[in-house]
This record gives structure tokens, sequence and C-alpha cells, in this order.
């Protein structure tokens, strides 16, 4: 049993290496604008460190958080938003318009698990500035030692896989609500946004918002307080945490799946 | 074309953007929710930065008076129109080219719809962030003279930002894709202009620099103004600016005409 | 396990969801409504109907993305629903308005791709992917950016693609649409030899005639969620394709035929549009009446379209008595 779950394991590793080359190369073949917005978002992103920068110079301490620990929440943010969206593109914005457009069923005709193939389908290009720009910052700015080196590498594929798992969440909207690309965008959005703030900002209440409907715990929080932390309890709660939003996407879109198979999703807006 | 019928042409492109924005609600609902998320983050970072100060004034301004510049600084920089991605497609399908011979009703075609687009966005935008400012800080002392001059220093940062964005654009003629281009720019007009940060709380050495440059006239100017009203300000303001919109004008006939070069020797 | 298609008695219904304001009501729309039918394996069946008639439902039930609301299907053994994943490794799918290729890329690299979502074993990948190069004739434009490509390079291109993992079953839904007549022809004789050969059940849905009597053995008509015809294409052909519309345009106004079999359709001044029933009297036997009506400046002689055929059959099935 165990023998047949690692070879499929394998085989999907697999699948994930050739959509990658093939995914890289339709990219390349405009490499100007591939790397122009690769470029872009790394600027971009390098925007919010001017921002943190000016700040700290003039504030240097923000409720026990220096300049390096919003670095390091950048980092850590940013870096597993790349991957996750670098190598699974269609977890992003084209998910919930999939849904909508029926673009599902092409590849329920393939023989392979539908959620984790669909992923795969494209890459986002400026995330792969995001997750340059996270790696860089942490190496080049913050200087970490090897342990804290590990530790960040473990934590960026953390924040990646709950970056995924919000990612089908909020994308199976789709199958509920008609399509709901704004919506989801927006509730990504905003989650994201709260995730790139010291989370010392925010009190108890806020808090317990920060842990369900707007994830930016569990996308950003969690991960940098075991960077700060390095224990590996705190480590264990955010992987906890991830494989939770991971769950909760997944139920999601399974079940919205469902009621696409028996054709119930057609409705329509007089 | 006499002068009154084309500036009515062109006041009915605005006013047909205009309306066109009332019509798209859910695009309203989405920067209205993220203009709250901000002003609520930037609140709570604000309140951490006066309580650790321990005064009630930084940067020159009281703490409801920085949640206050922030909705005008937001309001301004949500406001603004996808010029430099339309002028891009126009360069790249090759309708430039048919709108080039007349370049002047070119530009004034695009500058018409996107005031249109702005001034509603941003009366949009700034009567949203005001109701949240009430409700999270309050009102903070505001004169009716203050508010003219609040109004005053608008159209030229509305214009100048319809320079730099339209100047973008026109890279289409030698960029594979101006949207890495565009995000610059306004990543630039965002940390340049003072959109979080009042350029007071810049580093001392900066702060004359970003006054010069055209980005602070498009965001803290106004913002300031609509604060801390004041008529040297006014007057600094009003130079600055016209120097800038000059200066831009320029840079955007001198591209126009460069463009135009390459337009006719490689026959489109 | 090789037992081709069965369907018995397949049923399917959508609860259409109406908001007029904030109420809501659902009304129940019968999409298949009580389908039967086998297809033995290696036959090539046309499946028509007009839009909205159920085809593409039913074909959804038969690869597995929709669930029946009633009624049984086999495919190869398995039940498509339940089986999904397992039925994909046996079946293939070409849609003419959807790409399997990647656009910006050589259709070799989509081609790498499949080989990997269907596992296949690289020497037997290889072996198969060879022969489809040379006997598609793909070989000149392989590493050709598919957007490259004509339409008919495509499709080819695309119709091999979908055999790359030998299925045993291949739906083709509008695999010509578009194509100009030589291409299609060529494509048409690739999937008959395919189906001919090598034994690969076909499932065709095309809105052009030709298509279905040059590939298919069998034709399904499909109109209102039930089979209206399921005939082989030569009594198809006798009984419903047999018409034909001729147009001709005179230079002055010519004499007046009447022929057997042949029905003024229109007539004005110096045009007539004929329906010529060919059971009854053949096409030369007709143009040489035409000719000799008058002074023809300009003649045509062209299929009645296939909705009106489609439309023609389920009326006239409605008085027959069902068999």
């Amino acid at each position: 049993m165990e023998a047949k779950m690692f070879r499929s394991f394998v085989d999907y590793l697999r699948l994930c290496a050739s959509y990658l080359r093939i995914n890289m190369n339709a990219q390349l073949e405009y490499r100007g604008a591939f790397y122009s917005q690769v470029a872009a978002m790394f600027i971009n992103d390098g925007a919010w460190v001017v921002f943190w920068l000016l700040f700290f110079t003039r504030f240097p301490v923000l409720h026990g958080w220096s300049l390096k620990d919003v670095m390091s929440l950048w980092a850590v943010t940013t870096a597993g938003f790349g991957i996750a969206f670098g190598l699974m593109g269609n977890g992003h914005r084209r998910f919930a318009v999939a849904i909508a457009q029926g673009e599902l069923e092409i590849w329920m005709l393939h023989p392979r698990a539908v959620l984790p193939h669909f992923l795969l389908g494209s890459t986002i290009p400026s995330a792969w500035g995001d997750a340059a720009f996270g790696y860089v910052i942490y190496f080049g700015f913050v200087k970490p030692n090897v342990q804290q080196a590990a530790m960040f590498v473990v934590l960026s594929i953390v924040v990646a896989v709950v970056f995924v798992g919000f990612g089908i969440l909020t994308g199976s909207l789709s199958f509920y609500l008609g399509n709901a690309s704004t919506l989801s965008d927006q509730w990504r959005d905003i989650s994201i946004t709260f995730a790139t703030y010291p989370p010392t900002l925010f009190d108890g209440k806020v808090k317990v918002l920060l842990f369900t409907v707007i994830p930016a715990g569990f996308i950003s929080y969690l991960p940098v307080q075991s960077l700060r932390s390095m224990s590996i309890v705190d480590l264990l709660i955010a992987v906890a945490g991830a494989i939770g939003v991971l769950a909760a996407g997944v139920v999601a879109f399974y079940f919205g799946l469902r009621r696409y198979e028996s054709g119930n999703l057609i409705s329509m807006r007089e | 074309m006499t002068i009154t019928k084309s500036a009515s042409r062109y006041l009915w492109i605005s006013y047909t953007a205009a309306r066109s924005n009332l019509a798209y609600s859910s695009e309203v609902i989405y920067r209205c929710s993220f203009l709250a998320v901000i002003l609520f983050i930037f609140l709570r970072l604000w309140k951490v930065v006066y309580a650790a100060s321990g005064s009630d004034r930084v940067g020159g301004m009281t703490l409801p008076q920085m949640v206050w510049y922030l909705v005008v600084t937001e309001a301004i920089y949500l406001s603004a129109p996808r010029v430099a991605s339309e002028v891009d497609e126009d360069v790249r399908t090759g309708r430039l080219a048919v709108h080039l011979i007349r370049p002047l009703s070119y530009a004034g075609g695009h500058l018409s719809r996107a005031m249109g687009d702005r001034v509603v966005r941003f009366a949009i935008n700034l009567t949203v962030g005001s109701m949240l400012a009430l409700a999270l800080v309050g009102p903070i002392p505001i004169t009716a003279s203050g508010l003219v001059m609040f109004l005053v220093t608008l159209p030229a940062a509305f214009l100048l930002d319809f320079l730099g964005m339209f100047l973008i654009g026109l890279c289409a003629f030698w960029l594979e894709s101006t949207s890495g281009l565009a995000l610059i720019y306004t990543r630039t007009v965002m940390m340049f202009g003072g959109m979080f940060l009042p350029l007071a709380i810049y580093p001392a050495l900066l702060q004359p620099v970003l006054k010069a440059l055209p980005f602070a006239s498009m965001l803290s100017a106004p913002g300031v103004m609509f604060v801390n009203p004041s008529l040297l300000l006014l007057k600094e303001s009003i130079l600055i600016q016209g120097a800038a919109v000059a200066v831009f004008m320029l840079m955007v006939g001198v591209v126009q005409f460069v463009a135009m070069q390459r337009l006719f020797s490689n026959g489109g | 396990m090789s037992r081709g298609v069965e369907i018995r008695e397949l049923k399917k219904n959508f609860a259409l969801k109406r908001w007029t304001g904030l109420r809501r009501t659902v009304t129940e729309v019968v999409a298949v409504d009580g389908i039967s039918m086998d297809v033995p394996e290696g036959q090539a069946v046309a499946f028509i109907g007009p839009n909205g008639a159920g085809k593409s439902t039913t074909i959804k039930m038969l690869t597995g993305i929709l669930h029946p609301t009633s009624g049984n299907i086999s495919v190869l053994g398995f039940t498509p629903w339940r089986d999904r994943r397992r039925l994909a490794h046996c079946i293939g799918a070409v849609f003419g308005q959807r790409s399997q290729l990647w656009y910006h890329l050589p259709a070799r690299d989509t081609f790498e791709l499949l080989s990997r979502i269907y596992s296949l074993e690289r020497s037997e990948f290889i072996r198969t992917r060879d022969v489809l190069i040379e006997r598609f004739d793909l070989g000149s434009f392989m590493d050709t950016p598919v957007r490259k490509l004509s339409l008919g390079q495509r499709m080819r291109a695309e119709v091999a693609a979908s055999l790359l993992h030998r299925p045993r079953v291949l739906f083709l839904d509008e695999p010509t649409i578009g194509l100009d007549v030589i291409a299609r022809q060529e494509l048409r004789d690739l999937i008959c030899e395919w189906n001919r050969n090598d034994g690969t059940t076909i499932f065709l849905t095309s809105h052009d005639a030709g298509d279905i009597e040059h590939v298919a053995q069998r034709v399904v008509v499909i109109n209102h969620g039930h089979v209206v015809v399921d005939d082989n294409v030569a009594a198809v052909r006798r009984k419903y394709l047999g018409a034909k519309i001729l147009r001709v345009q005179f230079h002055e106004a010519p004499r007046p035929m009447v022929l057997e079999g042949v029905t003024m359709l229109h007539e004005s001044g110096c045009e007539w549009e004929l329906q010529i029933d060919t059971a009854i009297t053949p096409v030369r036997v007709v143009t040489a009446a035409v000719l000799n009506a008058g002074s023809v400046a300009d003649i045509a002689v062209e299929n009645p379209p296939l909705e009106e055929v489609i439309a023609r059959i389920y009326c006239e099935s409605r008085k027959e008595v069902p068999t």
C-alpha cells in the first residue's frame, strides 16, 4: 500500500517537472515580456522594502518588531507566494474563471485527479519575481545562519502550501456562486495585504479574524513566529495550519465538483 | 473645428467616461473594501507609533490628520485610470498611427476620458474614505478657504499623473511590454509621492529632492493641503506643479515626435 | 472487457435555477430523455442533432464528466463516472473549438507532456509517436510553434495527439470545422484509416454531412433528448440525404420545366431554386434539362443544410410508426 502511494507520489512529481518544463518553455518564447514581469514584481516588492526602511529609520521599533523582522515577514511571504504560483499558476486568478467557463471538463478527460493536475496548467511569470525577491531579501538582507536558512526554506514551502490551499478555497466559490472571480480576487488580495503587516499591530478580536475568515495568520504570522523563535513546536504548528487551509480548500473543491457533475451548477441571473 | 466645438467634444468624452464608471459597482466595492483595509491597518500602525513617540504630533500632524492625509492620498492613488495600457494597446494595434497625424487631438481625447474616469472615481473614493475616517478618528478642522486651496492643487496633480502614464504608454514603440514599466511608475509615485508616509517623515536629506520631483506634486501636495492648508504651501505647490507639467509636456512632445519619425521610417 | 459502448435508458435532468431580483425559482430541464443504444467496438458512429438536443450532455456522461439522473452506461466495461480515471486511459477526445496543443510551443512539446500525463512507457510512446508522425504527415512541422501552423496542420496534430495513448474509443467534436476542402478530406481519410485499420471506435459529432458520409458507418440522430434515427449511413443517405438543391440563374426568362422528383422551391424572373429527389431523378438528368430550359448564366448544386435535414427527419419520424 505504502509502495503504491510512494510510486504515485513520485509519478506526480514527475508530472510537476514536465509541467514546469513546458510552462517555462512557453514563457521563454516571449522572454522579454517574461523577464520584465519578473523584474517589475521584484521592484514592486522592493518598493515596500523602501517603505519599511524609511519607516524604521524614523521609528526604530514597532511593538518589539524591528526592520529585520518585517523583512523576514516579507521574505517568507513573497517566497511562498512565488513558489506556490510559479509552479501552480492555475491556483491563483485563473481558478475561479476556469470553473465558471467549464474549462475543468477538458482536465477531466485525462487519467489524473482533476485538482492536482489542473493546478499545474500554467505559471504566473511575476510569481518568479516574488520568489527571487523573497530569497534575495532573506539571504542578502537578513543574513541568516545555517539553521535559520534551513528553517526559511522549509517555511517558504509551508507558506506556498497555504497559498495554494487558500487559492483553491477562494476559487471554488465559482462552484457555488457562478463566476465568483472578482469576489475571490478581493478575498485573496485583502488577506495577502494583512499578511504583509506585523501581527503585533492587531489585538485579540482582530486576531481571531486573521485566523479564520482572513487567514493572514496562516499565511505569514505562524511561519514568521517559528522563524523568530526557531522552535520546532512553532514550526509544527505552522505546518498544521498550512495543512488545515489546504484541507479546507480541497474539501470545498470536491464538494463543488460533485455538484458540478450532477449538473446542478447551471444557474442564471435575469 | 472651433475651440468651443472641440472643447465640448472633449467634455462629452469626459462625461461618458464618468458615467460608465458609475455602472461598474463591483469595481467600486472592490476599491472601497481595499481602502477600508488600508485605513484600518494604518490606523493601528500610527496608533502604535504615536503612543511610542509620546507626543501628539508626528511629522507635524496629529493622528487624526495623519489618517485623513492617508484618505486623500489613497483616494487619489486608487482613482488612477488605465491610461498606460490603453495607449500601449493603441500603439500595438496600429490605432495610434492614424491618430498621430493630429497628435493634439489624440492626447486630448485620452486626457478627457482619463479625467472623466478619474474625477468620478476620486469623488467616490474620497466620500467612502471620509466616512471611514469619520468613524475611525472623527473629523479634523477644515475651513472653506482650505478646501478651495486643496481643490486648486488637484487638476495639476491629475494632469501630471496622466502625462506620466501617457509617456509610459508611448514606450510601447520600443518595448515588448510596458506593463512592467507601468508598475515601476505607480510604485515610484507611491513611494516618492508620499502616499503612506508624509514627506515630513522622510529623512531630512531626502526631503528637498523629493519635493522637487513631480511625484510629490501628485500625492503629497494635495494631501498636505487638505490637512494643513497654508498659502505659502499653495504658492510653492503651484510653482512646482507648473514646472513639472511643463517638463512633462515637453517630454511627451519629444517622445511623440521621435515615435512619429519611427513610424514613418518603418511604415507603421 | 471489450464490449464497446452500452447505453440503457439514459436520462439526465438539470435543475435550472433562475433569479428574478431576489426570488429564486427552480425548473427541471430534461436534457436527455431515455437513450438506449449499443455501439460495438470498432464502429464509427456519427452522433448528430441540433444544438441543445442533448448530444454534448450524452457525451459528457459517456466520458465520466457528468453523472446521469438514471440509467446505465458501460464503456469498455467501465462505468464512466465511477471509473473516470481508469476509463480516461482508454479514451481520447478532440474538440474542434478547444485545443489540447500548447499554442506558443511546437506540437512535439505537447506530445512529450501527454506521454507524462498518461504515464506512457518511454519506448512504447516513441514508437507510437513516430508512427503517428508518419501516418499523419506531421514531420515537416513538428518543431514549429502551433500558432504558426495552418488550421489543417493543427487539426492533424490535434487528432494525432489524441491517439498517442492508443485509446480504444475516440470522441471527435466538430473536427473539420473551418477547414478547407482538401484539409477536410485529408483529416477524414486519416480518421477513417485509424478506425478501419486499428479498430478504434469513433464517436463523431459534426454538422458537416460530408464528415458523416465519409467517416461514419452508422448515424444516430438525437433531438429533444432522445434517439430519433439510428441506422446505417447508406440507409440514412437514401432516405434523408437524397435531396439536393439546385440554384440556377438564366440570362433571360427560361422555358418552364417539369420533371418527376423535382420541386420548385423558389422562382423569380430569371432565377430558379429547385429541390431534387435523387432517388427518383439523378442530378445529371435535371442539370441537362435545366441547360435546355434556357441560356444559363450561373448554376450550383448543393446539399441542403443538415439542420434542415434533421428537422425534417424529426418531423417525419413523428409520423412514422416506431420500429
